[in-house]
């Protein structure tokens, strides 16, 4: 399988914005400098094509910042994105997309649809403005892809609220698919949904990736969704990749401490003779403003060391599928 | 021995312009003390508006149509205001799912816990300084004292979620309502609040209502289970008893749709269709459209099946397992 998709030592950084009596206040030295979080800080990550990756870890980590800059949404503050050997995103001051073959689906399909727009015109919008499709042939472009998401075709004269969350879910999907995209990115698209609706969305999913040769980012806080749906896995932690390699060998075998934490603390459905469910990590999840030196899980960690405090460790290969950014990972 | 709560044909009602929505239908279940109960349900399946009707919780156009609730044999329905009012929060507490809405902003949370505690006749300012850092110690907050004068804003969600907790057992109630108290919260911070959670109960003998939409998290503190669907409750018994051999469709359909049984990659069992709108309940099952067993039968209501502590409603219920 070739790379689709390649981050190359991908950061971003949000500060406030500083007005300018703050600015000069900065220059005289009457003031500190806004407070800067690093959300992504040096990733290098690639996404084979047709390869589904699934991208965890919990609220704050950068899962949905790095899920932005890889859909040209936000521009990486350092390093580069590149989908097929070129930029996602132009360079410059105020870069903008370059590509359509990225598309991105959202948590919330109440917020991503605008409630004045007809659901035809909504996924039309799209393919009409990049030539995709000519605006005559529109209708049927439309009832096509609501269709492909298992929708009737007279959705499309429809306002969003007549929906209920999964059919909006549908019609989101039905929208970034419009666009004929390669790389479809995924931020937490189930996880708004109930149980039995949510099984809907994950099956449709698994079809469309199938039958449309559709490379994944999938974002989510929920393993189980992840080990279902990915054939590759990445634990983030403030910032950081700390564990990357097949979804299945991770989640059996991790080998970064982080990543066993984060599995044994999730609930699992404890049926008959089952005991001890889960088990929490220790400690609470460090600001982001001001995370630890070195690992930022050393604070948390029954394995840190004096050189965890010292040095923070690099997403270092082990074997050919997998990779840990750890000084003492756990061995097999 | 008499149970701690009980709730006997359970109904809830909202007036809305599309007609009468019965949220809640004839629910009918029992606590007892210091032990843990978990009502799953999708939304809309009315395991909130349970838990409000508790309480006393419920405004217009919402009004309790019918039913009993008896907490330590006094009736709660139909109870004058003031006296509910002494209730809540001393016999019968609740913990919503977010943690900001409980806290008022502009108070730091020594003064909350100090309300609370006049609220039930608390009168010396230093005993009730012992109860409050008593309690935020029980929650897992560290160094309480230096904390009672922090604002909810200084807290993470996590411990604010704490905090909530704190102030609902400050009058050790027998019973606390938790709706989704963990659903906002990050997998960590949720396994810290649910093995909390479980020790209270079990060293201070505190009963507990957990209402949530996840499985996982239900079989992992409650004993026994309520699932709920269209305001009604279509199957009851001891959790893993019900989750390991479910003889309701309805609660094999939900375990059949998680991730977690199913081979990565293959198509999960999806239950299709969606919940049914309450305004239009027909008089039959209301999972029936959606019921790969359904037959005429379903049209009428099921009643209740009842063998040893398993019940459920169903006409065609999933055989049990020997």
């Amino acid at each position: 399988m070739s790379e689709l998709v390649r981050l190359e030592k991908v950061s971003r950084r949000f500060a406030q914005p500083a007005g300018l009596t703050r600015r000069l206040a900065v220059a005289a030295g009457l003031s500190q400098p806004p407070s800067v979080v690093r959300a992504v800080s040096d990733v290098d990550l690639t996404i084979r094509a047709g390869e589904a990756l699934g991208l965890v870890g919990e609220s704050g980590c950068g899962k949905s910042t790095l899920g932005r800059i890889i859909a040209g949404i936000l521009p990486p503050s350092e390093g580069r994105a590149m989908l097929d050997g070129a930029r996602v995103m132009g360079e410059g001051r105020r870069p903008v997309k370059t590509t359509t073959r990225v598309q991105m689906i959202f948590q919330d399909p109440f917020a991503s649809l605008d409630p004045r727009w007809k659901i035809g015109a909504a996924i039309s919008e799209g393919p009409i403005a990049h030539g995709l499709v000519a605006p005559s042939e529109a209708r049927a472009f439309v009832v096509g892809w609501l269709q492909a998401v298992g929708l009737p075709p007279d959705v499309a004269d429809r306002y969003p609220h007549q929906f209920s969350g999964g059919q909006r879910q549908r019609v989101a999907i039905a929208r970034a698919l419009a666009m004929k995209p390669d790389v479809l990115v995924c931020d937490e698209p189930v996880a708004s949904l109930d149980v039995s609706i949510q099984a809907q969305i994950i099956n449709l999913f698994l079809t469309l990736r199938r039958e449309l040769d559709l490379t994944l980012l999938f974002i989510s806080h929920d393993l189980g969704v992840v080990r279902h749906v990915c054939d590759r896995i990445a634990i983030m932690y403030l910032g950081r990749i700390v564990e990357m390699g097949p979804t299945q060998v991770v989640m059996s075998a991790p080998l970064h401490p982080y990543a066993r934490a984060l599995l044994d603390s999730i609930p699992r459905l404890a049926l008959e003779g089952d005991e001890a469910a889960f088990r929490p990590i220790a400690g609470e999840l460090p600001s982001p403003l001001a995370p630890p030196p070195g690992c930022h899980f050393h604070v948390r960690c029954r394995r840190a060391a004096e050189s965890c405090i010292r040095q923070s460790p690099l997403l270092t290969p082990r074997g050919p599928s997998r990779s840990v950014a750890c000084h003492f990972p756990i061995e097999e | 021995m008499s149970p701690l709560l009980e709730a006997r044909g359970l109904t809830t009602v909202f007036e809305t312009r599309a007609g009468l929505l019965p949220a809640v239908r004839d629910v009918s279940f029992t606590v007892a003390a210091g032990e843990i109960v978990g009502l799953v349900g999708e939304s809309g399946s009315g395991k909130s508006v349970t838990g409000f009707s508790l309480l006393g919780l419920i405004d217009p156009p919402g009004r309790i149509a019918a039913g009993s609730v008896r907490l330590d044999g006094e009736e709660l329905i139909g109870l004058e205001q003031g006296r509910l009012r002494a209730l809540r929060g001393r016999s019968i507490a609740m913990v919503f799912q977010d943690p900001s809405t409980t806290l008022n902003p502009l108070l730091t949370i020594g003064a909350q816990m100090r309300l609370a505690l006049e609220a039930h006749g608390g009168r010396d300012a230093s005993a009730m300084r012992a109860r409050a850092i008593e309690t935020l110690s029980q929650v897992g907050i560290a160094d309480p004292a230096a904390r009672l004068g922090a604002y909810p804003h200084q807290f993470s969600g996590g411990m604010r979620q704490r905090v909530a907790i704190a102030i609902a057992l400050l009058n050790r109630p027998k019973l606390i309502v938790c709706d989704e108290p963990t659903t906002a919260l990050d997998v960590s911070i949720q396994a810290q609040i649910l093995s909390e959670m479980r020790d209270l109960a079990r060293n201070i003998g505190t009963a507990m209502i957990w209402i949530s939409h996840d499985l996982a998290v239900v079989s992992s503190i409650a004993s026994r289970i309520l699932v709920m669907y269209a305001g009604r409750v279509l199957e009851t018994g001891p959790t893993r008893d019900v989750l390991s051999a479910p003889r309701h469709p309805y609660t094999q359909g939900l375990l059949d749709s998680l991730p977690a049984h199913a081979t990565p990659g293959t198509a999960l069992r999806q239950i299709p269709g969606s919940t049914p709108s309450l305004v239009d309940i027909g008089p039959g099952c209301a999972f029936a459209p959606r019921c790969a067993r359904a037959s005429e039968a379903c049209a009428s209501d099921p009643a209740e099946s009842v063998a040893g502590n398993r019940r459920w409603r169903c006409h065609h219920p999933i055989a049990a397992v020997a």
